[in-house]
């Protein structure tokens, strides 16, 4: 047990200030379309640049090869660089964090050379094709079917809840490739060229209205068989790899944004009128104990985290446990943004956007998803329940 | 960067947990239940001789010279065991000792031969009392059977006094195996410091005790969710139950993991070092009072009796989140904390 960082990390974390000082982007990041796209895109090249892609991809696929530590330090001195937006609301996400580490640790070596590196120069953009109209907690019940027909896949089907796919390249999709075998057995990983002909796109509003959230309608489309990653019917194993990523480091930038968001909003309530219409907002009880406890709690949330990164050292691979920081983490994401809203006042029924200082209503309404995507809390403690503590499954 | 224990520090904790199994089974001192003297001179003798009460002294001062870290872990352990005893006014008072340089005090406390009882103010309305190198006025009284010495903490200043000269009220306890009593004192102290290190600490190791007793009840309530059959099968298996169970694991492992972080960040002298404390605190604090009520909950009619241990933990968060500091309190600490910049 020791919190004390290594000359490297602590060298590194000088590095990171002083880097991102110098070029965090201080335009607001475009809410939607192809301006969203370059803007997320032209920042991903300059990180690039900057030598602050794929900070923990292995070197020989143009990563740094960094520890997760550092990965966290980078996370903390971004949030710490107080920028315009946040990390993982951005279309390059499941580009870094699913396609490529997927790609790394399943993909054949023309995989591999042919997309790796555009997602780290930020060449291309991803989304991602998992859930389904009839598959969201049980994944594995997916039906978009795909029947080999020479060397290409035939896909026909839908797939929805798809973050970007509107502005993407390229699709993570998951295909039943076999509708006889077990629902875990038939599945397969494919690389899908968001261009291709009989792919219907169609914009979803969200709650917090942003308009990235897709539905996406195969009629026929023919995918090469190059483009399977991982073999046929062999897609489940695959998609799980890239769960495993998602519990290790995926949602640290999140987790660690939510701190800074909590120091935030305690300025906020030094200076904002309270409910009392006289006194700062800070002077009311309830807000106080509220705002203590919501920093104690993503205090918590930051040690489970270096508890995270500890394990994950010494097993080699991030384990069951990363479901309770997930956990955790959703619900006290939506704990905080209520408090915002109890503190803000009347400001709490003035919507904003979702991104930028201040946008407190965007956020709040935002936060429905963290409790609902990438495997909802309710799944989350399925898995805690099973996985962690051993519990017999129903 | 690593959170969790090295190999030495988790044979510490497996000797230390052996013996508390061995010499703190709860349902053998449960015959102890309301009596003043719940730990005979022996056993507390015993704890001495295994250098529980000094891990965190220095060897030139004659303690084991480990530090607040792998103290946390002896507290975390005590808390899981819902170990009873004057561990926490003990080891405090040792800091004590050694700081205001009194090398018999010292040693007759880390010997075990001289017994500390635990005394803190509660709010009245007609004042506080004084604590410092005088202590004077109306204190709640912990574990005082068998002690000679009180310590006497405020959250500003800590003193050890003589017990003797106190006036006593023994009261009926919450806690079975917590002996409580209403002590008024007028005296001068024999040692006192007048400075906040005491009751940092004091905060970090209520914090380690209330996550061991978060943890434990976690695991409580999984092995008797795996165990216990309904409907013909393991209760585990219903939702309503494994998703209590991940909740309280999920408490506890925020609990564990801050506490630690916090004692490190002490002994570190980190400058957010009391942020993280008060954190640890508040954090472990309230999964302590939300696990231990879940595991009553789990256990349904057998977890309401008073030959199960469950009850313990209910009534040893209740007493802990009210030593060296209340819930509300520490949340007022902590919003006035800085945190790492």
């Amino acid at each position: 047990m020791n919190l004390e960082l290594t000359a490297e990390e602590q060298a590194f974390r000088e590095e990171a200030r002083t880097w991102l000082r110098e070029n965090l982007p201080d335009g607001e990041r475009p809410p939607e379309g192809q301006p969203m796209r370059e803007f997320d895109l032209a920042w991903q090249r300059t990180l690039f640049d900057g030598g602050w892609a794929g900070i923990n991809w292995p070197t020989e696929f143009g990563g740094r090869g960094l520890s997760d530590i550092q990965q966290m330090i980078w996370y903390e001195e971004f949030a710490r660089a107080d920028p315009p937006f946040t990390l993982n609301n951005s279309c390059t996400f499941v580009g870094n964090n699913h396609g490529g580490p997927t790609l790394i640790a399943n993909g054949d070596d023309a995989q591999k050379a042919e997309h790796l590196p555009k997602i780290l120069r930020g060449e291309v953009v991803w989304c991602q094709g998992f859930s389904e109209p009839g598959a969201g907690s049980d994944l594995a019940s997916l039906s978009t079917k795909a029947v080999i027909d020479g060397d290409e896949l035939v896909v026909t089907g839908q797939k929805t809840w798809t973050s970007y796919a509107h502005v993407a390249d390229l699709q993570e999709l998951l295909v039943r490739t076999d509708p006889t075998a077990p629902k875990h057995k038939g599945i397969s990983w494919v690389i899908c060229d968001m261009s291709l002909p009989g792919i219907e796109i169609r914009e979803i509003e969200t709650m917090s209205h942003v308009t990235d959230f897709c539905e996406v309608f195969y009629d026929e489309v023919r995918i090469p068989l190059t483009n399977v990653v991982g073999e046929i019917d062999n897609g489940w194993r695959v998609a799980m790899s890239t769960l495993s990523f998602e519990r290790g480091t995926a949602f640290m930038a999140d987790q660690v944004e939510l701190a800074s968001e909590v120091e935030d909003l305690i300025a906020e309530a030094r200076t904002r009128t309270g409910p009392d219409g006289r006194r700062p907002a800070i002077a009311d009880d309830e807000i106080a104990r509220r705002l203590a406890t919501a920093r104690a709690e993503v205090a918590a949330l930051r040690a489970m985290t270096i508890a995270g990164i500890s394990r994950t050292a010494r097993t080699g691979v991030p384990g069951p446990e990363g479901s309770m920081i997930r956990l955790f983490h959703g619900e006290l994401h939506q704990r905080v943004y209520q408090l915002a809203l109890d503190i803000i006042g009347p400001e709490a029924l003035r919507l904003t956007p979702v991104d930028g200082e201040g946008n407190w209503t965007g956020r709040y309404l935002q936060s429905f998803a963290y409790t609902i995507g990438g495997g909802t809390t309710d799944i989350q403690r399925n898995i805690v329940g099973e996985r962690v503590l051993g519990l017999p499954r129903q | 960067m690593d959170l969790l224990p090295t190999d030495e520090q988790a044979e510490i904790v497996a000797t230390i947990t052996t013996q508390l199994e061995r010499d703190f089974a709860l349902n053998d001192l449960a015959s102890r239940d309301g009596e003043a003297e719940v730990i005979d001179s022996a056993l507390w003798s015993r704890c001495a001789e295994l250098g529980w009460f000094a891990l965190g002294v220095s060897e030139e001062d004659g303690g084991v010279g480990y530090t607040l870290a792998e103290e946390s872990l002896l507290f975390e352990a005590l808390g899981a065991h819902a170990t009873p005893g004057p561990f926490l006014a003990t080891v405090l008072a040792a800091r004590v000792a050694a700081s205001g340089g009194d090398a018999p005090l010292l040693a007759a406390v880390l010997s075990g031969e001289r017994r500390v009882a635990l005394a803190e103010p509660e709010p009245t309305t007609d004042g506080h009392p004084d604590v410092g190198t005088v202590v004077r006025g109306t204190f709640r009284l912990s574990d005082f059977g068998g002690a000679e010495l009180a310590l006497v903490l405020d959250g500003r200043h800590a003193a050890v006094v003589d017990l003797a000269t106190a006036t006593l009220r023994v009261e009926p306890s919450l806690d079975p195996l917590i002996p409580l009593a209403t002590a008024t004192f007028d005296t001068a102290a024999l040692c006192s410091v007048d400075d906040r290190t005491i009751s940092l600490a004091a905060t970090v190791l209520v914090a380690a005790e209330l996550a061991g007793i978060a943890r434990a009840t976690a695991e409580q309530s999984t092995e008797y969710a795996k165990v216990r059959e309904q409907f013909g099968r393991p209760v585990g298996s219903f939702q309503a139950l494994k998703h209590r169970c991940a909740d309280m694991a999920v408490r506890a492992d925020a609990a564990v993991n801050l506490s630690r972080l916090a004692a490190l960040a002490v002994v570190a002298g980190d400058v957010d070092a009391r942020f993280q404390a008060e954190a640890a605190r508040v954090v472990a604090g309230d999964a302590a009072i939300s696990n231990s009520h879940a595991n009553v909950q789990n256990h349904g009619g057998i977890g309401f009796t008073l030959e199960h241990t469950a009850h313990r933990y209910v009534t040893r968060a209740q007493f802990r989140t009210r030593t060296a500091g209340t819930h509300r309190g520490h949340l007022g600490e902590l919003l006035a904390a800085s945190p790492s910049t």
